[in-house]
């Protein structure tokens, strides 16, 4: 299957993949609404943005009590509006805080792929989302383990 | 002869071995449901309630799907007893049903308070369909509503009531509101909130008895006033359905006890759901959590067993969230847990509060309560669901979230949790769509 590839270390910060994704996600340009979402580290100088991994377990798919969470043809794991109820227990479900909610739809929304031509992707000026067949990893831990440390240095405990 | 199995009772529980029996297994098997009602998920009764939903929506199979399935079904019929001995259960009309092995998961049903008039005209549970029609037919614009008990079914129907233009009340025995669900602080919060938003709340009420006031109901409480009201709902706790076991050979101790693989002190008779008492994820203790997502997981379990795979199961974790009025309301896990290291946020200009329980290094619970608009804590729900279920070792990043409870992110992210969360499959494989469960061969 194709996933979303982090590359941390490309990432500007520029943020056009949320402007992209929640453009073709709810028609709107507004990060907020946005399911990639660019977070900074060590005081704004580094960047990487997060997403849904389509994890194997598909917990908020598993969770749901309506049967409205399902596959998709790119192999995403994708609500179905018309019957999602939005009871939000997917939102807790999901252990990677990658389930949302739109109060204005009453609805849950993810990250489904685009369907198999994801915006952010194509959005991204450095290549930073790549889309690619390989296996879901866990693109950015070591990446803010290390650029978290300074951050972590003035803690108490940390003087080893 | 193609294997036997029966399913007692179509809820959560019943619904997801049924299917996942379908997905794991080799040989097609022969698969017979004992259900009560038909098949329903009870957690979208409140969206039924505020008609955003038809009730053709609850319904979790239809008769269709249970025919594909190959699915023998005795709809409308309850368990009445069972001879583990014998493998056999005998339904309520008669009907002896043999098997080679079952599942027991009868659920739990609705209590009331026990007061005279509780079972009166115009008072209701709100657990079953059959009772959600009733509170739907009862409830009309402008009525009074009072609901007795202020625990987490409560609150799932708060939004629902308000919306359809009721007026609510709500009393509470105990000093406090969500006394299962947050700690005092949070509960404080919550019905700061909700008494901003209109709702009325007595708390230490003691409910003596309900009367008729002229077809309207009046409530009489021990040392305050009256209540007169047009619509009580009863919501004062949830009982385990174990009473037609009586006799039937599984060990029962507050639900029927079983094991890794949840099995009852009977080796074909598995126990899911609110009625099975199963490992706690964080104590390691058995516990009857009586939520959906252990139904879920329990039922996903039995299923693959009773197929023939050999699925082990870790333990359930308690997770529960509910919206009022545009705030959520969230706790995990070991939450209450006096001996834990925790720390506590609190944001003054907005409604939003953590609570952090550590042990060692390890989140092992937590509360969340903040706006339903603020992205950032939709998110923390889920990361700190993350932490707890995958239990990483934290190590200088506790003393940062002890300082900053609001800045779970990094935390989630630098602890490589997603390393740790992407390999775990309850069932050791990736989850199917719902829709691909294999039909008729």
């Amino acid at each position: 299957m194709r996933v979303l590839r982090i590359h941390p270390e490309k990432c500007t910060g520029c943020l056009r993949c949320e402007l992209a994704c929640s453009y073709t996600q709810t028609g709107t340009f507004q990060p907020a609404k946005s399911v990639i979402r660019v977070s900074p580290f060590e005081g704004h100088t580094s960047y990487a943005p997060y997403t849904c991994t389509q994890c194997a377990e598909g917990w908020c798919m598993t969770a749901c009590p309506v049967g409205a969470i399902t596959i998709n043809a790119a192999g995403a794991k994708d609500v179905l509006d018309d019957t999602c109820v939005g009871c939000k227990l997917c939102t807790i479900a999901c252990p990677y805080g990658t389930m949302f909610y739109d109060p204005d739809t009453r609805k849950a929304f993810k990250c489904n792929l685009c369907g198999g031509a994801p915006a952010c992707a194509e959005a991204c000026p450095t290549a930073a989302i790549t889309y690619e067949e390989t296996a879901t990893l866990d693109w950015l831990g070591d990446f803010a383990r290390e650029r978290t440390a300074r951050v972590l240095a003035g803690a108490p405990g940390s003087a080893s | 002869m193609a294997t036997r199995h029966l399913i007692i009772g179509g809820g959560t529980a019943g619904m997801n071995a049924m299917r996942t029996i379908r997905e794991e297994e080799s040989q097609r098997s022969e698969v017979t449901l004992v259900s009560a009602e038909r098949p329903y998920s009870r957690m979208v009764l409140p969206y039924y309630l505020d008609r955003s939903i038809a009730e053709s929506h609850v319904f979790t199979a239809t008769a269709k799907i249970l025919a594909d399935w190959g699915v023998k079904t005795h709809l409308g019929r309850r368990a009445a007893a069972l001879d583990a001995k014998a493998n056999a259960c005998t339904l309520d009309d008669g009907t002896k049903v043999e098997y080679d092995d079952c599942l027991i998961a009868t659920g739990s049903s609705a209590v009331r308070a026990p007061v005279p008039g509780s079972d009166g005209p115009g008072v209701h549970s709100f657990w079953t369909l059959d009772e959600a029609r009733g509170v739907i037919a009862a409830i009309k614009p402008g009525s009074h509503v009072v609901m007795v008990g202020a625990g987490f079914i409560a609150f799932t129907i708060l939004n629902s009531i308000l919306s359809l233009g009721a007026k609510l009340t709500i009393v509470e025995v105990a000093p406090r509101i969500l006394p299962r669900m947050v700690d005092d602080a949070g509960a404080k919060l919550v019905e700061d909130w909700l008494t901003r938003h209109g709702v009325t709340i007595r708390t230490g009420a003691r409910l003596a008895r309900i009367e008729d006031a002229k077809g309207r109901r009046r409530l009489r409480f021990a040392g305050a006033g009256d209540i007169v009201c047009d619509v009580v709902i009863m919501a004062t706790g949830i009982k385990t359905n174990l009473e037609w076991l009586k006799g039937a050979g599984v060990t029962i101790n507050r639900g029927i006890v079983v094991d890794d693989h949840l099995r009852s002190s009977v080796p074909n008779v598995y126990a899911a759901g609110d009625i099975a008492e199963g490992r706690d994820l964080i104590s390691g203790e058995g516990a009857v959590h009586a939520i959906e997502p252990t139904a879920q997981e329990h039922g996903r379990v039995v299923g693959a067993n009773m197929a023939g795979k050999d699925v082990r199961y870790r333990g359930s974790l308690i997770i529960n969230i509910v919206e009022v009025c545009h705030l959520d309301v969230a706790s995990f896990g070991a939450w209450d847990d006096a001996k834990a290291d925790a720390a506590t946020g609190l944001r003054a200009d907005r409604p939003a509060y953590r609570k952090l329980l550590f042990r060692g290094d390890r989140l092992t619970g937590a509360i969340i309560l903040g706006r339903s608009s603020d992205i950032w804590a939709i998110n923390d729900v889920g990361m700190l669901k993350g932490l707890v279920q995958s239990g990483v070792s934290l190590g200088r990043w506790k003393e940062h979230l002890k300082k900053q409870p609001f800045d779970v992110k990094p935390a989630f992210i630098a602890s490589r949790t997603t390393s740790t969360l992407l390999p775990e499959t309850i069932l050791g494989r990736p989850s199917k769509a719902p829709g691909d469960t294999p039909v008729a061969v």
